[in-house]
């Protein structure tokens, strides 16, 4: 215990002089925006009709990253399926979870969280956050619900990893298509203003950020609740699937 | 001269955050242990990048338009932070939370099989079943 406080101390003491050395030998802290910075922030309006940078980057600027990006994730969580092939071994026992409190405090919380996850989402075109902030804050609802009311009960109310993993399947093909869709006219892959409308009924929708940023919110709940689903899997029921062959 | 000194006490904070999960990864027995190290040095990356971003200027702002005038843009081009280095870390944790999903997969099937997470007893118990 106490050589690890003294260890700590010497490491704090550490860092402290070499941070003094390195601004000694001349690091200065950046003041101003890069040039290529500075463009997406002047332009960001113009270009794409987003008054957030980042979601604009995200989405038209650099849309086709993104858009690989999402595929990658999805392929992770098939390849996750492949590994576990034991979904079906669920929903043997009862479901039990923990006391009746719990389940509704449970209730209460997570229409809380739905509604923000939904505002993060929805508005991630005007305002910081976006499509997977969103959904990683959905996805928090089925984190807690599987501790709290058993992955059983969740089975038995249908909610099961083969069928999240289609939702996700069904959000991912739709992100395809706004991508896909201005080819259509002749237009690049992922073009965003000169196709999609940058306002409706007088809401800014920033043309295609506020789809994806749908669709990739739905992929991401529905994939990583998915994930929580699958390392729920009881160790006794994988066992018997391994040994049944 | 404070913003330098803060800024490089960040680098150096980074700089033996990257060196302690180096070791966690190398040197760690646990694949669990392995794994959480993996975690924190994809992290360190992610707050290096976002700090080349960063500008040490009283008031630093997301960059975010609420009005779109003309003022706001000026005001935004002195002090909001560069939205580039962002909206990479974003891709970045996406793609470095598919890559921890599938390795916590595959070290949760291992324990499931085997029944540790120790990569050298893993090793003796995979070698015993295969010479038995």
């Amino acid at each position: 215990m106490r050589t690890s406080l003294v260890v700590l101390l010497a490491l704090l003491g550490a860092a402290l002089a070499a941070s003094g050395a390195l601004v000694a030998l001349g690091l200065k802290a950046p003041l101003a925006l890069r040039e290529l910075g500075l463009y997406y922030v002047l332009n960001t309006i113009r270009d794409c009709a987003s008054p957030e940078a980042v979601a604009a980057i995200v989405w038209d600027y650099r849309g086709l990253d993104t858009i690989y990006e999402t595929a990658v994730l999805y392929f992770a969580l098939v390849g996750g399926l492949a590994i576990f092939r034991a979904a079906k071994a669920q929903g043997f026992k009862k479901p039990v979870g923990l006391t009746e409190l719990s389940k509704t405090s449970t209730r209460l919380i997570s229409l809380l969280i739905a509604a923000v996850s939904v505002c993060i989402a929805l508005h991630g075109h005007l305002t910081p956050g976006g499509g997977f902030p969103g959904g990683s804050a959905l996805a928090v609802v089925a984190m807690l619900a599987v501790p709290i009311y058993s992955v059983n009960s969740m089975l038995e109310r249908g909610i099961t990893s083969t069928k999240l993993i289609a939702v996700r399947g069904a959000a991912l093909t739709a992100l395809g298509l706004v991508a896909l869709l201005p080819v259509i006219r002749g237009l690049e892959i992922v073009t965003n203003q000169r196709f999609y409308p940058g306002a409706v009924l007088g809401f800014t929708i920033s043309g295609s950020i506020s789809m994806y940023n749908f669709f990739e919110f739905m992929a991401v709940a529905s994939g990583f609740a998915a994930l929580a689903l699958y390392l729920s899997i009881p160790e006794e029921a994988f066992r018997e699937v391994v040994e049944r062959g | 001269m404070v913003e330098d000194y803060v800024f490089a006490l960040i680098v150096v904070v980074l700089l033996i955050n990257t060196a302690l999960s180096i070791y966690g990864i190398v040197r760690r027995r646990s694949l669990v242990k392995k794994l959480i190290s993996l975690t924190i040095l994809s992290d360190t990356v992610f707050v290096s990048i976002i700090l080349v971003g960063f500008i040490f200027k009283y008031p630093a702002v997301p960059p975010v338009y609420s009005t779109g005038s003309p003022e706001e843009a000026a005001f935004l081009s002195q002090h909001a932070v560069d939205p580039l280095p962002q909206a990479l870390v974003l891709t970045g944790i996406v793609i470095g939370f598919a890559v921890n999903a599938l390795i916590a997969f595959a070290i949760i099937q291992l324990y499931r099989l085997v029944g540790t997470t120790d990569a050298r007893k893993a090793v003796k118990v995979l070698a015993e079943e295969v010479a038995e």
